[in-house]
């Protein structure tokens, strides 16, 4: 998917470095909204926390957190340059707020902020951050006893609740198949 | 009918300034056109009833009724101190001040001076001030910046301010100054934070939504919903919102903050346990003084 992935800069739609507020988030929304939507062939959009100082927990909300949720399962967002603590805590607690789940990934590792992959999809996510895509009939041989049904659902749920993205695409049977994407 | 409410002279804490209303005939009530509030010597007010009172003061000003501040030890006294925090800037104009009003503000003299102080910041819709949570957490970070914890606590300070004072913006619907003050007591051991609005008690926004958009929580009472405000994050807007006070109140308990929110006729005090706050930790008192708003005072006891 590296074809339709893009760095959204958040710092470079605020006017101070520090986002501060409800009015205020919802003011930059307008402008990711624009660049999302000037953007239709991205998937995946890297928002970059790099030269963002503080941000409070409703402005956190009202931009990364809802664009996420707006698009969940069409296009993925997640969280680049992103260290400190409090900035971590505070989108977590927004991100946790409105059960909208968002990768943070540090190198070729990523942590999940707000709300987790329940018990039954927790292999399921696990195995599909383990590669860039996935099929429900590779993990199913992956797992003993797993049905490619069952494993299909897993992926579905998982793709509903705004964990994976994705892509329909042609099985080898000639029926239609989905491939599974992690966000970044 | 002329309404008295006497301060002991002592340190009036938020307990305190209730007490003292709680003795006087209530200053809001229907027959009372003239109110006395009257400082003796050796009466001092802290930060987080200092804004209380502010607010009362004001509001009692904006419906007309005669307010007067009586400092028996004038600017050498309390009055000095008030005046040093931006008090008497913030004071409807028509209120009046025995000795006399300072002449000047001390706040303004002394501003970003005192390490231990902050002026008292005003809220108005209006006219935002974007600069204002970062200027009471710099003022935080001065007293207490040469902690080990200080980047923890600075973050948590910010975001207190921030959300405290953007919720007062989004809820608080009325046209009277809503301010945030704070202060750092005895050697940087404690830390008080106060904001403090002048609108619509946060109970009557939320008890007539939680009907259509919280059924499960119809019968608790004002003092538990007060706590799953807190701990849960619980807002007339609906269930994915409310996030702002459940954070802050998630940042003051890594420091193990007690927390009196103060609601036009009650006031409850949450001290946390096992990392939140509960309801069988929290007091309750019913039938206090009218007190139009909500006023929120986070205490970090910071240790050594």
């Amino acid at each position: 998917m590296n074809e339709g992935v893009q760095v959204l800069p958040l710092r470079e739609f605020m006017k101070r470095d520090e986002g501060w507020g409800r009015d205020q988030g919802r003011e930059v929304y307008q402008h990711l909204l624009r660049f999302v939507e000037d953007s239709p062939q991205t998937m995946i959009f890297k928002v970059s926390m790099k030269g963002v100082q503080r941000l409070d927990i409703s402005f956190a909300s009202e931009t990364v957190v809802e664009l996420a949720r707006r698009y969940r399962g069409a296009k993925g967002f997640c969280l680049v340059d992103l260290t400190d603590r409090d900035l971590i805590e505070n989108l977590d607690a927004a991100a946790e707020k409105k059960g909208q789940p968002i990768l943070v990934w540090r190198g070729r590792s990523a942590d999940l902020i707000g709300p987790e992959p329940s018990g039954g999809a927790r292999e399921a996510f696990q195995f599909a951050m383990g590669r860039p895509q996935s099929r429900a009939a590779e993990f199913a041989q992956a797992r003993k006893g797993m049905s490619i049904a069952n494993a299909s659902m897993k992926f579905k749920q998982l793709w509903e609740q705004g964990f994976l993205l994705r892509r329909e695409s042609v099985a080898d049977t000639g029926g239609v198949e989905f491939v599974y994407h992690r966000i970044g | 009918m002329q309404c008295v409410v006497h301060f002991p002279a002592q340190w009036i804490d938020a307990s305190k300034f209730e007490a003292a209303l709680r003795n006087s005939c209530a200053p809001h009530s229907a027959g009372t056109f003239e109110v006395n509030f009257e400082f003796p010597t050796n009466c001092r007010v802290m930060v987080d009833a200092a804004i209380r009172l502010l607010s009362l003061v004001n509001q009692l000003a904006s419906t007309t009724r005669r307010v007067r501040l009586d400092f028996e030890e004038g600017v050498s006294g309390t009055m000095g101190y008030l005046n040093r925090m931006g008090f008497f800037d913030q004071l409807a104009p028509e209120v009046e001040v025995l000795p006399a009003r300072p002449l000047y503000s001390a706040a303004e003299i002394h501003r970003g001076g005192n390490t231990a102080l902050v002026e008292i910041a005003r809220i108005n819709k209006d006219a935002r001030d974007e600069e204002l949570p970062t200027r009471l957490t710099d003022a935080v970070m001065r007293s207490c910046g040469g902690r080990p914890d200080a980047s923890e606590l600075e973050g948590a300070a910010w975001t207190i301010f921030a959300e405290l004072i953007d919720n007062i913006f989004a809820h608080s619907r009325t046209r009277l100054d809503g301010y945030a003050a704070l202060q750092v007591y005895s050697g940087g051991n404690r830390l008080s934070v106060a904001v403090s609005d002048s609108g619509v008690g946060i109970m009557d926004t939320l008890r007539p939504t939680l009907k259509t958009e919280f059924p499960r929580l119809v019968g608790l009472s004002d003092t538990d919903l007060l706590v799953e405000v807190f701990r849960q994050g619980l807002s007339r807007h609906g269930s994915d919102r409310g996030c702002g006070l459940k954070g802050s109140a998630a940042k003051a308990i890594k420091f193990e903050a007690n927390l009196d929110v103060r609601l036009p006729n009650q006031r409850v005090l949450l001290t946390p346990a096992r990392g939140t706050y509960r309801p069988n930790t929290a007091y309750c008192y019913e039938g206090l003084a009218l007190i139009w708003g909500t006023h929120i005072a986070f205490t970090f006891g910071l240790g050594a």
